[in-house]
């Protein structure tokens, strides 16, 4: 560190500012802090996973799913849900265990054992998978953030193509064009799976057993029907502590505690 | 049947009689007495008339009326009194005639009775123990509408200090409820007039239940021995001997003023409890428990309040447990889980009026954490191949030894605000790129200003060298500086190449006075030292001093036209 410089002249804030590290190194201590933060946050989170494979191992399947469930909160990983998933379906929570694997498959599509397992539970309790429109099918091609880098990499591609050879003086080749067209065809494509990905936002599952479909978002509305956990459904639009969802057979209020989406907000 | 037969007749046989007598007989003016009787009936078959006829002078205040059963030898009998309190207004001998009343359909005469009253100066012959009053004492004369309190009905000792039991202790008033189960009699030392003696004392639980000032008065019978268990002895004690007297005694009225409990501030699981409770900590009989199975919550109350009158909180509506509070007196409840993925008991809310603070508190019983196991769903399914044969059964997965692929949040990309500003940042590069295009094109229009730029940077590099050089006192060197330093400022106006460029051209781009006057004789100068440097011609140095400033004003001109 530089000593401070005094000049007659100087004024107290040139004295302050000569006495304060350079903004360089600044900058380099809160990348550091950052970094290490980081760091605490991922051990921790290991630390919560490692706790629930042992109680796992153990058979203490509550204390597995209340370990996995801390993991996954501090940093959502598609093996910590599908180990929650486990966790809660050796538990007997049925809709517990199907929300979880269907995170896990929001993050990564293309792990088996998350499809092996939903197939197995939904199998098991004799339950339906959340009807998807072709969009929806389309959007689960790719993890769902994919879908967002790949519009806009297309489309910036694709201007880029038809724009900077103008403005760098070369000749616009017919490659560019070609490769342009691509690009913007698949900017409309992916545009198709980021809106499938916004509207399965909305599905999630009921979490309870038996729980009351209500005609009225109150404490004592009448119930419609009664739906088993892991039923799958979209919510529509919530009031106070009531979402508004529909099911395959049909519609009305249910508590927020015993419905969630995969995906919360 | 066999108690029934065992216990003795009531005495209806016998015919009514009745006494009538003023305590204490003789009196002073304006003091207070008591004018008594006693008839041997039930108070039901007694037709009383609701006045007396009595002297103009005798005031009478207020009565009231008791009945007790007499313990006779072989029988019971009913003892009436009727007390009214009546106060001399002057000297003089006064009697109640005699009068009848109707008992049980037939007449009994209730006889005379005469009081003497006498001036204030005349001394009295000692009052009778019949002149004795009960002594009632309140803890306070504020309370709420529902807050139990305990009073305490004293009787004071007889004729040496001989202790008498007192039965049949009423309350008379309206708006008090009298709580009898939790009645505690005691003979112990109290502080009757300021002197400490020991008296019989009949505590009892006394709640208001109607609201505003309310006024009540004890009475009580005197009864001998006949002591009640259980009581409480404490010091020396004489008991009176012989049967038993029995003797209607009141106290001075008492006032309470009884406020409604605030309907603002009401907690959930008010149940009426007054006074200031706590609890220990609730216990489960076991915290690990399985659906349907019940388990006990007991709650101990402790507090200042009557905790005989405590209302246990509420058994609350729970979607997860079935709750059942324990009959009273039981503070306990029963709770049956009907899910298995509750963690926790519910809580129980219940609150309390400090009337201390005028306040309520709440004291909820809290949740305790409980693990409840629900039924299992099966790991492995049966499966049928396509020629119906069984085929490799259905199975979980492994559990995932890494946590594996990760991300920031399950909140998709798609619905975060700071996204289109992220996707939108390539607008700004293509932008600084057309930008940049369009000042390349324009500069490429207008080839001078990149001209005059270079030229202004070649100038103060010039410039820089020519002080080095005046610094130096090497006039060789500056005079070479200043010469092209000259040609670099006046290039971009022909344009040309500064080498090419000789002093006439400097002088061409100075206004006619310049070039005539100093500034144009120093361009001569430099540039003829300069020329006869490069003939190689030796020169004679030119003065610094006398050329510098000279110099330097040309540049000066030439860079402003720059």
């Amino acid at each position: 560190m530089s000593r401070p410089r005094f000049h007659r002249c100087c004024s107290c804030v040139q004295v302050v500012k000569a006495c304060l590290p350079a903004p360089r190194c600044l900058g380099i201590f809160l990348l550091a802090a950052l970094i290490y933060a980081a760091n605490l946050s991922q051990a921790a989170t290991n630390d919560f996973f490692a706790r629930g494979l042992e109680f796992s191992h153990a058979g203490q399947f509550p204390e597995a799913a209340a370990a996995f469930e801390k993991a996954a909160r501090a940093q959502p990983a598609a093996g910590t849900l599908l180990n929650l998933g486990l966790a809660e379906w050796q538990r007997g929570h049925a809709g517990a265990a199907i929300l979880a694997w269907e995170q896990a498959r929001w993050i990564d599509p293309f792990d088996p054992r998350t499809a092996t397992n939903l197939k197995f539970a939904r199998q098991a309790a004799q339950l339906d998978e959340p009807p998807l429109k072709w969009f929806e099918e389309v959007s689960t091609w790719l993890p769902a953030n994919a879908w967002v880098w790949l519009a806009g990499g297309a489309l910036w591609l694709a201007v880029g193509l038809l724009v900077l050879p103008g403005i760098f003086r070369r000749r616009k080749a017919g490659w560019h064009q070609w490769l342009a067209a691509l690009a913007f065809g698949f900017f409309l494509f992916s545009l198709t799976a980021n809106f499938g990905v916004v509207s399965r936002a909305q599905i999630g599952f009921v979490v309870r057993k038996n729980a009351p479909l209500q005609l009225t978002p109150t404490h004592d509305g009448e119930v419609i029907s009664t739906l088993a956990s892991g039923e799958p459904a979209r919510q529509l639009r919530t009031r106070g502590n009531y979402v508004f969802i529909h099911t395959l057979g049909a519609s009305g209020w249910m508590e927020q505690s015993e419905f969630r989406l995969v995906c919360p907000r | 049947m066999q108690l029934q037969v065992a216990q003795p007749a009531v005495d209806v046989t016998t015919p009514v009689s009745a006494t009538a007598t003023f305590d204490p007989p003789v009196v002073h003016v304006g003091e207070k007495a008591f004018y008594r009787v006693n008839v041997d009936a039930t108070e039901s078959s007694i037709e009383w008339p609701d006045t007396l006829a009595a002297p103009a002078a005798l005031k009478f205040g207020a009565n009231t009326r008791g009945m007790i059963t007499q313990m006779q030898i072989n029988s019971f009998r009913p003892l009436t009194a009727f007390l009214y309190e009546v106060q001399a207004t002057a000297p003089g001998h006064f009697t109640i005639t005699n009068f009848s009343v109707t008992v049980l359909g037939g007449p009994v005469e209730i006889p005379a009775a005469s009081l003497d009253v006498v001036a204030a100066n005349i001394p009295l012959p000692p009052a009778p123990p019949d002149a004795r009053r009960l002594v009632l004492e309140i803890p306070a004369t504020n309370f709420f509408l529902g807050q139990p309190f305990r009073v305490r009905v004293l009787l004071p000792p007889g004729p040496g200090n001989e202790i008498e039991a007192l039965r049949e202790v009423q309350f008379s008033g309206d708006g008090l409820m009298i709580d009898k189960t939790a009645m505690q009699q005691a003979i112990e030392p109290v502080n009757l007039n300021g002197q400490l003696e020991t008296a019989f004392v009949c505590e009892m639980v006394v709640t208001p239940i109607a609201a505003g000032a309310l006024k009540f008065a004890a009475q009580g019978f005197t009864a001998g021995r006949e002591f009640t268990p259980p009581i409480s002895i404490r010091g020396q004690v004489n008991l009176s001997g012989g049967p038993a007297k029995y003797v209607l005694l009141v106290s001075d009225p008492a006032e309470i003023k009884v406020r409604p409990l605030p309907v603002e501030g009401e907690l959930p699981g008010f149940t009426g409890a007054i006074g200031k409770f706590f609890f220990d900590p609730p216990q489960l009989t076991t915290n690990r428990l399985h659906v349907g199975e019940p388990v006990q919550l007991r709650i101990t109350f402790h507090g200042e309040g009557e905790l005989t009158r405590l209302v246990p909180p509420a058994a609350p509506r729970s979607r997860d447990w079935q709750i059942i509070a324990d009959p009273p007196p039981a503070t306990s409840f029963t709770l049956i889980p009907l899910a298995d993925d509750v963690s926790e008991t519910p809580a129980i809310p219940f609150s309390y009026f400090d009337p201390e603070a005028a306040k309520y508190v709440d004291l909820t019983i809290p949740p305790l954490p409980v693990t409840v196991a629900g039924e299992g769903l099966p790991a492995e399914l049966p499966t049928l191949d396509d020629a119906g044969k069984t085929a490799a059964p259905l199975k979980l997965s492994n559990l995932a030894a890494t946590p594996g692929k990760t991300a920031w949040s399950l909140k998709p990309l798609q619905l975060r605000g700071w996204l289109v500003a992220v996707q939108l940042a390539p607008v700004a590069g293509f932008l600084a790129l057309w930008q940049w295009d369009r000042r390349r094109r324009y500069l490429e229009a207008h080839p001078e200003i990149m001209r005059r730029a270079r030229a202004r940077r070649a100038l103060q590099r010039e410039q820089h060298r020519l002080q080095q050089a005046a610094a130096a006192g090497d006039a060789a060197a500056f005079v070479q500086h200043a010469a092209r330093a000259m040609s670099i400022a006046v290039a971009p106006h022909f344009p040309a190449d500064p080498h090419a460029l000789v002093g006439g051209d400097v002088l061409a781009q100075l206004d006619a006075a310049a070039r005539n006057g100093p500034a144009g004789e120093t361009v001569r100068k430099v540039f003829a030292a300069a020329d006869a440097q490069f003939a190689g011609t030796p020169p004679s140095p030119p003065d610094l001093a006398v050329l510098r400033p000279g110099v330097e004003t040309v540049l000066q001109q030439l860079e402003e036209k720059l």
